[in-house]
């Protein structure tokens, strides 16, 4: 059973995917589907609008190009401005998880 | 992220908001379709696999408006006009017909200032000239660097020019020749004449009317003398006659043949009306010699403005060293044909000045933006129920913004044409008085004032839509809570305080300058000169010169030995009582010197001494006009020897400068001027003479006192007269005084002088009173705008001050009910009603004399700069009258809402709330 995403990290779901390489739409889904192996849920048309966002933040740009079945599609790919973000949300998001992480695995005796 | 791309993102949005919506519904498209094909792949049926991806990806509607606000374009969605908003601002109009009338008329009069101004300004600053092509046409000039000026002695270089020069084609020249055009019948007109190269025709790409233009062939020394003439011409001397071509006539004393017509408004070079072949030999003349020539050229198909001035520059190089005596200082240039002569800086000065008259613009748009407001407030209760029903308060103000919109275009309409209308009278006016302006100076709207009147319009509806509904929508939330018939929560701020005192002083400025300009107007037309001007015909006199005329003493010898002539076979007219000469002409403006008297008084107002105007006229001059001297006698003969010193003052003089005591006898002499803004004028007193040897002049011998003949100067009337040195006098003006019908005379006085000498130009003959009402229609057309913008600022301030006061009781019916309720006295209703009002008006009719006061001294109101403490007195008590009338127009602005005010009994408006 996949879970609903955080509010808030669906943007650095979004950049990541793109960074491993061009990808429509429909491609950022699956390939977000595929790096969380399965877990993380996002429902399909609320992934555009998160992309114009970034597009507008100059974060991403696009083209329309041509998908593996010959299909017309537009292309997203990261702008070195998203690569500098990506960075910093990861390191940002990282230690707020390892912050998360050590908090709930306290025990009584660590109090 | 970076701005840019935010700004381009939004920029493409705006841009095309149809092909920003396809590119989101291609791309959900796409999604479904290859979500739909992983489903074909895992085994469904297309269908079943098509409805379960549209399924899964949700409403692409809702997706597309998330995604416009995603790219930033939220806030440019809201702003939607409907076509019913401005249905609404219509009927809206046709709903409150007063305050759409007062509206109206005062933002048509702040578009039509704005606009109209800004036409001029823009012409005078950046002209362009009206022929195809027109912005390829040039100038070529000698520029003298040591001198900082053009020398227009360039008939050699214009060979050169025309040679040499491989950017610029057409190369012409013209010289401006004044001729009369006298007909076959001896009737003699002056025409605005040119000799042109034939290329000036080829340049303005006019084809001639009727007949031919100039051609090639006529410039050759043995050709026949041709002529070709204007439409005004045509229409004017000939009737329109379409026989014309071929016609003789004489140009000064040359036989020609017409050849050709020109179409209406054709004016090449500059304001000319008569074109004969430009036949000087460049090479009869030394370098920097030979008669003053113009140079028009086009810049060649492909070359551009500094190509062409980079080739003159790297000739006009060549030629100064080939001739350094000439030509060491001398810069050939290149600049557009109209090029405005204007230094840079006073063309930003000029165009800066447009920024008052938006002020006024904004102004006028803060007043009307009141009584908007005033409206507004009124229809406070269905702004509340429209933001009850879900209105946000956006699309509250962009619904009075159309409204505003509405209102705004139907006055810049009316303002446009307002000023279209407003420049051809101008352009008339001004001709009137300096002559023909350049061809491209026209009435029609230029395209940068249109789009400067849209940008005006929003700015106006900006103002008065934005600006109350932005005050009236505040808080509505809150007051959707509160709302009350009676006692709603808009209130007017300083702001509004501010703009009504402004107001009223503007409007206390403007009459009391109206009304002392036209005090001057009225005593122009009351001037009484001791005669009749119906009787006189005055015309000024020129002449041609001729190769006869070896120098100018020559020359002048012949002008005052002919002159003389024909004054004497004037004299011999039937109906004609006597012909007398001057350099003036009386009630016209005189121009003035500064002079002191001999053990005399030194005047209040300046140290260096009275300023007063002088004349110099003939002999017979006070005979001839009628008016016997006062005191003393007139001149003599003796009087025109070079050192005779005898003058004649009138008794504005006497009065001014001897304070009314006798004046015969006593010693005066030009001083030199005051320096004028700081610049020293140069003395050239006793104009023409040039007998004054040093900074102050020789005194002069009061011999006569004659009566006020209307010797103006801009300082009063005092005023001297000089025999006139005739011989030394160019040009003149004649008087004739006539027995019969003066008008009679005019053509008769054109023919004789043509018959006396041909070269003879007779300008605007015409009755002395005549004179007169030109010089008047130009004071008339000031007084005609002053009164307009008086008006203008009387019927916003009652406007004003009517919204202020009725919105003020409408507020505060409820108090007014408790207050009468609880036995208050009507006067302690009006008092409460009228406190306000009437302080704001106060204030501003005290700024407004004081600011009266000091623009009557910046601009040169003579009655109160000149006439001493008891016209300052009378000027200051026109001002207060002025301002007890402001304060009854208050009065009256507040009858309507007091009435109402006191009518409001207790229980209703209570019952109200």
């Amino acid at each position: 059973m996949a879970d609903p995403i955080l509010p808030g990290t669906l943007d650095l779901l979004i950049l990541k995917s793109v960074s491993l390489g061009r990808l429509h739409g429909y491609g950022v889904l699956l390939r977000i589907e595929q790096i969380s192996g399965g877990a993380l849920l996002i429902q399909q048309g609320a992934l555009y609008p998160a992309l114009y966002r970034l597009e507008h933040q100059g974060l991403i740009e696009s083209e329309w190009g041509t998908s593996d079945n010959n299909r017309r599609a537009k292309f997203y790919r990261l702008t070195s401005p998203g690569r500098k973000r990506l960075g910093e949300e990861t390191a940002s998001w990282n230690r707020l998880a390892q912050a998360m992480a050590r908090s709930l695995a306290t025990t009584p005796q660590e109090v | 992220m970076s701005l840019r791309s935010r700004f381009r993102s939004l920029w493409s949005g705006l841009r095309s908001r149809r092909f920003v919506e396809q590119d989101m519904i291609d791309e959900f498209a796409a999604h479904v379709e290859l979500r739909a094909a992983d489903l074909v792949r895992q085994g469904m049926t297309p269908d079943e696999a098509m409805r379960l991806a549209r399924l899964e990806f949700g409403s692409p509607e809702q997706f597309r408006d998330e995604g416009r606000a995603a790219r930033g374009l939220r806030h440019v969605d809201e702003i939607r006009f409907s076509w019913l908003d401005f249905k609404l601002g219509f009927r809206m109009l046709a709903k409150y017909p007063v305050l759409t009338l007062v509206a109206g008329f005062a933002l048509s009069f702040a578009i039509w200032v704005g606009a109209g101004a800004f036409e001029v300004v823009y012409q005078v600053v950046n002209p362009t000239v009206p022929l195809p092509d027109g912005e390829r046409l040039v100038t070529l000039r000698n520029w003298d660097v040591a001198a900082n000026n053009d020398d227009p002695r360039a008939l050699r270089d214009f060979a050169d020019w025309k040679k040499q020069l491989k950017t610029v084609e057409e190369v012409g020249a013209w010289r401006r020749v004044d001729r009369n055009l006298v007909l076959a019948d001896g009737r003699a007109e002056p025409v605005r004449h040119v000799e042109m190269s034939a290329s000036g025709f080829r340049l303005a790409r006019t084809p001639a009317l009727l007949g031919r233009t100039l051609i090639e062939s006529d410039e050759a020394p043995d050709a026949p003398d041709v002529l070709v003439i204007g439409h005004d011409v045509w229409q004017a001397r000939f009737g329109a006659d379409s026989g014309v071509i071929g016609r003789r006539v004489r140009l000064g004393g040359t036989a020609v043949e017409i050849v050709g017509v020109m179409p209406e408004g054709f004016a090449f070079p500059v304001a000319h009306n008569a074109w004969r072949p430009f036949r000087m030999d460049p090479l009869d003349h030394a370098r920097r010699e030979g008669p003053p020539i113009s140079v028009f050229a086009r810049l060649v198909e492909g070359s551009r403005l500094k190509d062409a001035r980079l080739e003159i520059a790297l000739l006009g190089q060549r030629i100064a060293i080939e001739s350094p005596e000439t030509h060491e200082h001398l810069r050939p240039q290149v600049v557009p044909y109209a090029q405005s002569d204007l230094p840079t800086l006073a063309s930003l000065a000029l165009l800066s000045s447009n920024l008052l008259l938006v002020l006024l613009v904004l102004l006028v748009s803060a007043n009307v933006a009141l009584l908007m407001f005033a409206r507004a407030a009124t229809r406070e209760g269905e702004i509340v129920i429209r933001s009850a029903l879900g209105a946000s308060r956006r699309r509250v103000v962009i619904q009075l913004f159309s409204e505003a919109l509405v209102l705004g275009a139907l006055a810049a309409a009316a303002g446009l044409a307002a000023a279209s209308a407003g420049i051809r009278w101008g352009l008339r006016m001004v001709q009137g008085e300096l002559g023909d302006l350049p061809f491209w100076f026209d009435s029609t709207l230029s395209a940068p004032t249109l789009a400067y009147t849209v940008v005006l319009t929003l700015l106006v509806a900006a103002m008065t839509g934005i600006l109350p509904a932005m005050k009236v929508t505040r808080d509505l939330a809150g007051r959707l809570k509160e709302a009350s018939a009676g006692g709603g929560g808009v209130r007017f701020g300083g702001i509004w305080t501010v703009i009504i005192v402004a107001q009223v002083a503007v409007t206390v400025v403007f009459p009391s300058v109206a009304f002392f300009v036209g005090r001057d107007v009225v005593k122009i037309e009351e001037y009484d000169l001791g005669l009749d001007p119906t009787e006189f015909v005055t015309f000024g006199l020129q002449m041609d010169r001729v190769e006869a005329d070896s120098s100018n003493d020559a020359f002048l010898a012949r002008f005052s030995r002919a002159s003389a002539t024909l004054e004497e076979r004037l004299m011999a007219l039937p109906g004609v009582r006597g012909v007398t000469v001057a350099n003036r002409v009386p009630r016209l403006y005189h121009g003035w010197n500064q002079v002191e008297v001999d053990g005399g008084v030194v005047p209040q107002d300046s140290s260096r001494g009275h300023r007063v105007s002088s004349a110099n006229v003939d002999l017979d001059y006070f005979d001839v006009l009628g008016t016997p001297l006062l005191a003393g006698r007139v001149f003599h003969s003796g009087d025109r020897d070079a050192d005779s010193r005898s003058v004649i003052v009138n008794q504005p003089f006497v009065d001014m400068v001897f304070g009314g005591r006798n004046a015969i006898g006593r010693r005066i002499r030009y001083v030199a001027r005051e320096p004028y803004n700081g610049v020293d004028v140069v003395l050239r007193a006793q104009p023409s003479l040039n007998r004054l040897p040093s900074p102050d002049g020789p005194w002069y011998d009061v011999v006569g006192v004659a009566r006020d003949l209307g010797t103006v100067s801009g300082y009063g009337r005092a005023g001297i007269y000089h025999p006139i040195a005739r011989g030394l006098q160019y040009p003149v003006s004649f008087f004739v005084r006539t027995a019969g019908r003066p008008d009679a005379m005019i053509a008769e006085i054109r023919s004789v002088a043509a018959t006396v000498d041909p070269t003879f130009r007779v300008y605007r003959p015409m009755t002395l009173e005549d004179v007169v009402n030109d010089d008047l229609d130009f004071y008339n057309f000031w007084l005609t705008l002053l009164r307009a913008v008086s008006a203008m600022a009387l019927l916003l301030s009652l406007a004003g001050i009517y919204a202020v006061t009725s919105y003020a009781v409408s507020r505060r019916t409820r108090e007014i009910g408790v207050r009468v309720a609880l036995g208050a006295s009507p006067l302690q209703i009006i008092t409460a009603i009228l406190r306000r009002p009437l302080l704001q008006v106060c204030v501003g009719i005290v700024i407004g004399t004081i600011l009266t006061g000091g623009l009557s001294g910046a601009i040169g109101i003579d009655a109160v700069r000149q006439r001493g403490a008891v016209s300052m007195l009378v000027s200051v008590g026109v001002v207060m009258l002025y301002g007890v009338v402001m304060l009854g127009v208050c009065l009256l602005a507040c009858i309507v809402p007091t009435r109402r005010a006191l009518s409001i009994q207790p229980t209703d408006a209570l019952r109200a709330d």
